[in-house]
């Protein structure tokens, strides 16, 4: 059983939380999925199998030269941002 | 009315010059916004109109775009509060494509949060309704693009799917939702949510007007090195191919209706006799059919598996969105406060959680037994489907093991209930299958669907099998008559 502490703490890494109700519908899922992932791994010759991490081989794909052909404009760039500074992105000083 | 016809009906008008393109474009518009406060399709409805002077079948045809996809200067959200401001400063492959090809864009349609889940119910702008039973989710995520192409608003309009996430929601509408082969279609600009399994796909209400717009979105595009070359076929030109002696197989396990016998859903057993029934009309017009056993703990092992792969893939793709370059900045003393804060005010809890499994599973201790294993059931099942893939030239299945469901009554929470019948899609998204929806019928007046997958790069085939399927499912170019908006 997964405690709620470590979930917190999992959320803090990805740099956010949650209620505690979320937090307890989570552990169940955790619950849920570790065990079928429980199951799977008692499954006969499971670890002869090389993990896919791509729906099929790519054969035609050739490296291109890293070559500079579009550029975003400064404005561009800033457009999204809420809070600017002298054509930078403007943060709270990281040293004191 | 022209937009709730073919794209060869509307062309026609077109060719004829009974409408102009900026008489579609308004149409498109106003019914959007007439059905928009029961329906909830768009994040945005587009109000100047673009004069376009494409060369295709699709000059001056008004479509919606998922709201995923990048559009210059149009905002974007991903449905969610983190982007609801985002305004991109690029197009999308697939969306200038459309452009040069004069198709007209009428609006960005509502998905579930960043296309994280199924129920198009979790969107910052609110839920979708389905047309043809407002109480009724439409399925997700790219809710809003199949209820637009259902309830008429737009002939065709463009989604995305990761697990199941075009070919759901168009069973649950009654429409046609193709997902070409993995890298037919370009993913440049499409906000990625699990690269490995994510593709572009269509919503449409017959299978030509699918086949129209692939041949424009297909081929390489140097901006996303997974697209495969242009194979310089026209899928439309392939529809009338014949398709007598062409072999499918259906998964026993799951299709069978004595598998159900102490199954009391009768939409369950009503979808599979529509199912069963179909299937003997197919074979009348040369469809050799037949059932076929899979390993039962296998099938079982698609969801898990598809879970893992998708929640680690997401958790890895969404770290951009911390609020400092774009979106609502958060506040705090210090950047990670900032950060911190508007991640957590920017995700709802839906993705949160995914996101926490998806860190978990990729935490070095559980890489072996979760992140591994479930690459390993990956190659286990799209082997096996390969393997049947030397005899069979496709595979269906029901797109669903029902209707769309209420709202309340099904959600995205984790469940202990092996469903291979609502979950066995992903396999088209494990190995890049091309795999197209068609409706099939109704159940309890709601449409249901049938999905055919086939071999990986013979979306030509695919879509050709369909066409001639289409003709005897009896449910082409159905429109839903959503209520007006009272």
């Amino acid at each position: 059983m997964i405690t709620k502490e470590k979930l917190k703490d999992y959320a803090g890494k990805l740099m956010f939380d949650m209620d505690d109700k979320e937090y307890e519908t989570l552990q169940q899922e955790f619950e849920i999925i570790l065990k079928q992932m429980d199951l799977i791994e008692k499954m006969e010759g499971i670890k002869e199998v090389e993990p896919m991490t791509f729906p099929f081989p790519l054969t035609h794909v050739k490296w291109r030269k890293d070559e500079v052909t579009e550029e975003l404009t400064k404005e561009e760039i800033l457009q999204n941002t809420e809070a600017i500074d002298k054509d930078q992105v403007r943060v709270p000083k990281v040293v004191e | 009315m022209y937009v709730d016809k073919s794209i060869d009906e509307i062309r026609t008008s077109l060719d004829n010059q009974e409408v102009t393109g900026k008489q579609l474009f308004k149409e498109a518009i106003d019914k959007a916004k007439e059905m928009q406060p029961i329906y909830n399709s768009f994040v945005t409805i587009l109000d100047e109109y673009q004069q376009t002077k494409g060369k295709t079948v699709l000059n001056e045809i008004p479509y919606a775009l998922k709201d995923n996809f990048s559009t210059k200067n149009i905002l974007t959200t991903g449905s969610s509060n983190i982007l609801k401001n985002y305004v991109p400063v690029y197009d999308a492959t697939a969306y200038r494509k459309l452009k040069e090809a004069g198709a007209v864009l009428v609006g960005k349609t509502v998905l579930d949060e960043l296309a994280m889940g199924g129920t198009g119910t979790t969107a910052h702008t609110g839920i979708v309704r389905n047309p043809w039973d407002k109480t009724r989710l439409i399925g997700g995520s790219s809710a809003g693009s199949a209820a637009a192409v259902a309830l008429g608003i737009v002939p065709f309009a463009l989604g995305s799917d990761t697990g199941d996430s075009i070919r759901k929601p168009a069973s649950f509408g009654g429409v046609v939702g193709f997902k070409p082969t993995y890298g037919r279609i370009s993913r440049y600009g499409l906000f990625a949510f699990a690269s490995s399994l994510d593709h572009v796909g269509t919503f449409t209400r017959n299978v030509k007007d699918t086949a129209y717009v692939v041949d424009v979105l297909k081929g390489q595009d140097e901006k996303d090195m997974t697209t495969l070359p242009d194979d310089s076929i026209s899928y439309v030109d392939m529809l009338e191919n014949e398709i007598k002696g062409k072999k499918l197989f259906y998964i026993k396990e799951a299709c069978d209706i004595e598998n159900y016998s102490d199954s009391s859903d009768e939409e369950l057993l009503e979808t599979l006799k529509n199912f069963h029934d179909k299937l003997d009309q197919l074979r009348k017009i040369g469809f050799e059919i037949e059932g076929v056993s899979i390993d039962k703990n296998l099938l079982n092992a698609i969801y898990p598996a598809y879970m893992t792969i998708s929640c680690a893939e997401a958790t890895s793709n969404n770290a951009n969105l911390t609020g400092i370059q774009f979106g609502p900045r958060g506040e705090g003393k210090s950047i990670n406060d900032i950060m911190f804060d508007a991640r957590t005010k920017g995700f709802s809890e839906l993705i949160k959680r995914r996101f926490i499994l998806g860190s978990y599973i990729l935490q070095k201790e559980n890489q072996e037994k979760l992140f591994l294993n479930a690459g390993r059931i990956r190659r286990m099942i799209v082997d096996k489907i390969n393997e049947l893939f030397q005899t069979y030239d496709g595979m269906i299945m029901p797109t669903s093991g029902g209707i769309a469901p209420k709202f309340g009554d099904k959600t995205d929470q984790l469940s202990d209930r092996y469903l291979i019948l609502e979950n066995h899609m992903a396999i088209g998204n494990f190995g890049g299958f091309p795999s197209i929806t068609i409706p099939s019928g109704f159940v309890n007046h709601m449409p249901i669907g049938i999905n055919l997958t086939g071999r990986v790069k013979e979306d030509g085939e695919v879509l050709n099998m369909a066409y001639k399927m289409e003709e005897i499912l009896g449910m082409k170019n159905i429109v839903a008559k959503g209520e007006k908006h009272v």
